[in-house]
């Protein structure tokens, strides 16, 4: 039987500054100017822990229902790496801040073994090429210190697919508690262990959740073909180049690190109390918000999910049906609102549209003011430049007028006599064309019923 | 023209020429170092005199102690070059109450030894004797604050006795405060769970005035302790106090040595207290539990310097990995005992040991502290040798086996394991000095202060 598990590492984007000194928790910046003397690790200087991170790390622990100790601490992790200034890492080794937790997939249930805090070391620059090719090598410490939460699973995934569908929904979640940006360069790494049967194959450092499905697939392969020839697989530590798993150690025993207590740092007490307020507060997760949208507002399955995926999405959504028909809110958060994002490349958080910009544009749509078509055009206006959709579409009012639609269907009819030929011979997409070239007549903002129904009495 | 003046008398004076005194300060350090070795680099001071409760006095920094744009190597040659971007809280601190800072002093390398021997930047000489230690591994502040014929006060540090060890060598009076109490941001790190920074000084009203200046709350310090700052006093005598004398603490102790403390003793009863004999039986484990806890903690803290940030650099070759750069600085860098030390610590935090060495060590640490507990139940103070000895010749020193050196720890390691305050004052007029080691309970340093300011009395 194959058995999946995953380490995912997340960067808590939601603390003000870094896990264990003052500087900004935020990576974009001129390499190296987002450090300390704490984060450099210069001799003398001292962690002190972030309490905003505990509590992020507490609010993932409640969402994958773990159980947390009356107490956490740090440890130190030692290796000797070039990205790591004091060349141990602080992190949770003994006690981790939640153990003994599980996370439910839509398909099935996948046991949390632990999660813990620690430290993101700083980035590495390869100059000109990868580890073996590249001339030179850069470090930038700005990444260094910023928190990490460590997820680590019971190996109960059993396929490629089940582990990128478990890592959309945890980050899906992670989105939703607001604690992770998954814009954020390297927010969400991944490594997973493998194995086929006795030994596992741990796979490190993959970024993104389809080479996380395709390093799974290619490493099952790899692993089936040595059992076929009789031969055994062997423990190891391999990489992800993008196209095949690459062994990069092989281990006869756990890796030493030498864990110590972090002796800069006291014991941090779990107050139960805060916790249990701080359930409280989490938000309703995106399955939650699917089962509601259905019952409430009577959306399909398919477009609640689309508008879930998104956090800012759903919570325009749930802004916007305080005002305008249910129906017509879902469709455009589930279509057209997206569309027009990823066509400029925007996030929702990042574009300038605002709830009250949609609200007025789909109740001009809903007093039939305006057409959708002419909404979505004024909507791609909004996305790049906020402004007020009225004065958008001024000139732009749909046309209920019997005459002027009519004149337009004929003009169209007269130069397209083939597709009059195609309809009357049992075509019926013709119609649909016929229809299109008078909308584009009208730029858009003729009534489509009534363009409909004039089309039909003339042909 | 002479300066050989009390600190008090210094600072309560209005009639000196403080030009003058800078001159002669400054070529009287000079002149002393040049002989007996107490500085890795000496400050000069400048003629302008700040103001504040340090108003012009020279204060001596151990080299361990971060001080901003002047070389701060802990007395390792690793480290050589190495200007912080920052100073100590406890620099910022004496700056702010305009003392000037006489020199950075010498040490053994990160705090590994008891004679000072083990330094990158020479060995200071006992000023009583120039052919015998120090002590250590504050053996700078200890020589420095003996022989200075202007007034002074040292800031030290001790791990496991090296300030009460040097002070004990070189008759001067070393404090070692309550774990916690002075903030160790900026010290530069031998063992964090155990490094205190502490006054030393010719008398008990020095270190007192230094130790109302450096103790309190530092946000910078996560172990500090939420202390205010307050006036410590040395008057009150000990009318009343019982004083616990460990009969461990007298055994393997030269005979010398032995009758100047329980002389002292008597004298201590004539003055007002009464004094019982106690046992504190866990002692002799103390030793071995200190030397893991300290090496595992040194082992980790000294990873960092491998040439690549700051320190010494070495050459690389073409070719090279960073891990053979590493080995080839940190072989050139660390002293013997540094590398004894990091050997001897990593091996017992590795897996397999771990559980033998290091958790057992930190049992018996709590064991220890339990028993000095229970002994503070019904003493106000215990006291006992500082050293089994005093000061040695360098050519016996060389004699000494590795183990044999570590024993020489015996009396200082158990407070200091602790992290009880403790008090070095001289006790006998002889030839040699003598310490008496008055130890107290947590934040009882004025219950130490008064009762040294009897012993300093009495002798």
């Amino acid at each position: 039987m194959i058995k999946i598990g995953l380490e995912i590492h997340c960067a808590l984007s939601c603390t003000k500054t870094k896990l264990f000194c003052g500087c900004p928790n935020r990576v974009v910046g001129e390499p190296n100017t987002i450090t300390c003397p704490a984060c450099l690790g210069l001799p003398g200087s001292k962690p002190r822990v972030n309490a905003a991170a505990i509590e992020a790390g507490i609010k993932i622990g409640l969402a994958l229902n773990c159980k947390f100790p009356k107490e956490i601490f740090f440890s130190r992790k030692q290796y000797f790496y070039n990205d790591l200034p004091k060349n141990f890492q602080i992190t949770q080794y003994e006690i981790p801040l939640g153990k003994d937790g599980f996370f439910e997939t839509q398909e099935k249930r996948i046991g949390i073994t632990r999660i813990h805090l620690e430290e993101d070391p700083g980035k590495i620059i390869h100059a000109g090429g990868d580890m073996i090719k590249a001339d030179y090598t850069l470090i930038d410490y700005n990444r260094s210190g910023v928190p990490l939460c460590e997820i680590v699973t019971e190996p109960d995934l059993r396929s490629a697919q089940e582990a990128r569908i478990f890592l959309e929904e945890l980050s899906r979640v992670l989105e939703y508690l607001e604690v992770y940006d998954s814009g954020r360069e390297g927010a969400l790494r991944v490594d997973t262990n493998v194995s086929s049967g006795s030994e596992r194959v741990e796979v490190k450092n993959i970024s993104s959740f389809r080479d996380v499905e395709k390093a799974i697939e290619y490493e099952i392969k790899r692993q089936a073909k040595i059992i076929e020839k009789g031969s055994k697989v062997v423990r190891e530590t391999r990489a992800w180049n993008g196209s095949q798993t690459v062994s990069l150690r092989e281990k006869e025993a756990e890796e030493e690190y030498g864990y110590i207590f972090e002796p800069d740092l006291t014991r941090t007490a779990i107050d139960e109390k805060a916790v249990k307020s701080l359930k409280k507060t989490l938000p309703e997760m995106a399955a939650d918000k699917v089962k509601r949208y259905q019952k409430e507002f009577r959306l399909s399955r398919e477009t609640a999910e689309s508008i879930t995926s998104d956090l800012h999405l759903a919570r325009m959504f749930e802004t916007v049906v305080k005002d305008v028909e249910p129906k017509l809110a879902g469709s455009w958060l589930a279509v057209q609102v997206p569309k027009t994002l990823n066509y400029n490349n925007l996030r929702i958080k990042d574009s300038g549209l605002r709830p009250e910009h949609l609200i007025k544009l789909l109740k001009l749509v809903e007093h039939e003011k305006i057409t959708e078509k002419t909404a979505e055009e004024t909507l791609r206006k909004i996305v790049l430049n906020p402004q007020d959709p009225e004065n958008l579409v001024k000139d732009m009012a749909k046309i209920f007028d019997k005459k002027e639609l009519e004149d337009a269907v004929n003009e169209v009819l007269a130069s397209h006599p083939k597709a009059i030929i195609d309809f009357k011979s049992g075509k019926k997409e013709a119609l649909n064309f016929l229809m299109g070239q008078v909308m584009r007549k009208t730029k858009g903002r003729g009534d489509s019923a009534t363009i409909r129904d004039i089309l039909k009495k003339r042909l | 023209m002479g300066y050989n003046i009390s600190v008090s008398e210094f600072l309560e004076s209005r009639d000196i020429d403080y030009g003058d005194f800078v001159a002669y300060v400054n070529a009287e350090t000079r002149r002393l170092n040049s002989k007996l070795f107490f500085f890795q680099s000496v400050c000069e001071l400048k003629t302008v005199e700040q103001n504040g409760k340090l108003s012009g006095l020279p204060v001596s920094v151990k080299d361990c102690i971060c001080t901003k744009g002047i070389q701060s190597s802990a007395g390792s040659a690793i480290l050589e070059g190495y200007k912080p971007p920052f100073d100590a809280t406890v620099v910022s601190a004496i700056k702010n109450e305009g003392s000037q800072i006489l020199g950075k002093t010498n040490q053994d390398e990160f705090g590994f030894g008891t004679f000072s021997v083990n330094s990158g930047y020479g060995v200071p000489k006992n000023p009583l004797d120039p052919e015998r230690t120090c002590g250590g591994s504050s053996g700078g502040a200890g020589g420095i604050t003996a022989a200075a014929t202007f007034p002074h006060i040292a800031l030290a540090e001790s791990t496991g006795g090296s300030i009460s060890c040097p002070a004990s060598f070189c008759g001067v009076v070393g404090l070692t405060p309550t774990y916690g109490l002075v903030s160790r941001y900026g010290l530069i790190d031998y063992a964090n769970s155990l490094d205190k920074i502490g006054p030393m000084g010719k008398t008990v009203d020095d270190v007192a005035l230094m130790l109302s200046i450096i103790a309190g709350y530092d946000e910078m310090d996560s172990t500090s302790l939420p202390e205010k700052q307050k006036h410590y006093s040395t008057e009150g005598g000990i009318k009343g106090m019982v004083i616990g004398v460990p009969k461990e603490y007298f055994e393997n102790v030269d005979e010398q040595v032995s009758k100047s403390v329980w002389n002292t003793i008597k004298k201590m009863e004539s003055a007002g207290a009464s004094y019982v004999e106690i046992s504190l039986p866990s002692t002799k484990y103390a030793l071995s539990a200190y030397y893991i806890i300290a090496t595992a903690e040194a082992s980790t803290n000294l990873a960092r310097y491998c040439g690549l940030r700051y320190g010494l650099h070495s050459e690389l070759k073409e070719g090279q990995s960073f891990n053979e750069y590493y080995a080839k600085t940190r072989s050139a860098g660390f002293g013997e005992e540094a590398k004894r030390r990091i050997i001897l610590g990593t091996f017992a935090r590795m897996s397999g040991y771990r559980d033998q060495y290091y958790m057992k060590a930190l049992k018996v640490r709590t064991l220890v502290i339990n028993e000095f507990k229970k002994a503070f139940k019904k003493c106000d103070l215990l006291a006992a040798p500082t050293m089994p000895i005093t000061a040695p010749k360098f050519s016996d020193i060389q004699k000494l086996t590795p183990l044999e050196n570590y024993q020489m720890d015996v009396l200082t390691v158990p407070p200091n394991l602790a992290g009880i305050p403790m008090l070095s004052v001289p006790c006998s007029s002889g030839k040699l000095p003598v310490g008496m080691h008055l130890m107290a309970d947590y934040l009882q340093e004025e219950r130490l202060l008064k009762a040294g300011k009897v012993v300093e009395a009495v002798k």
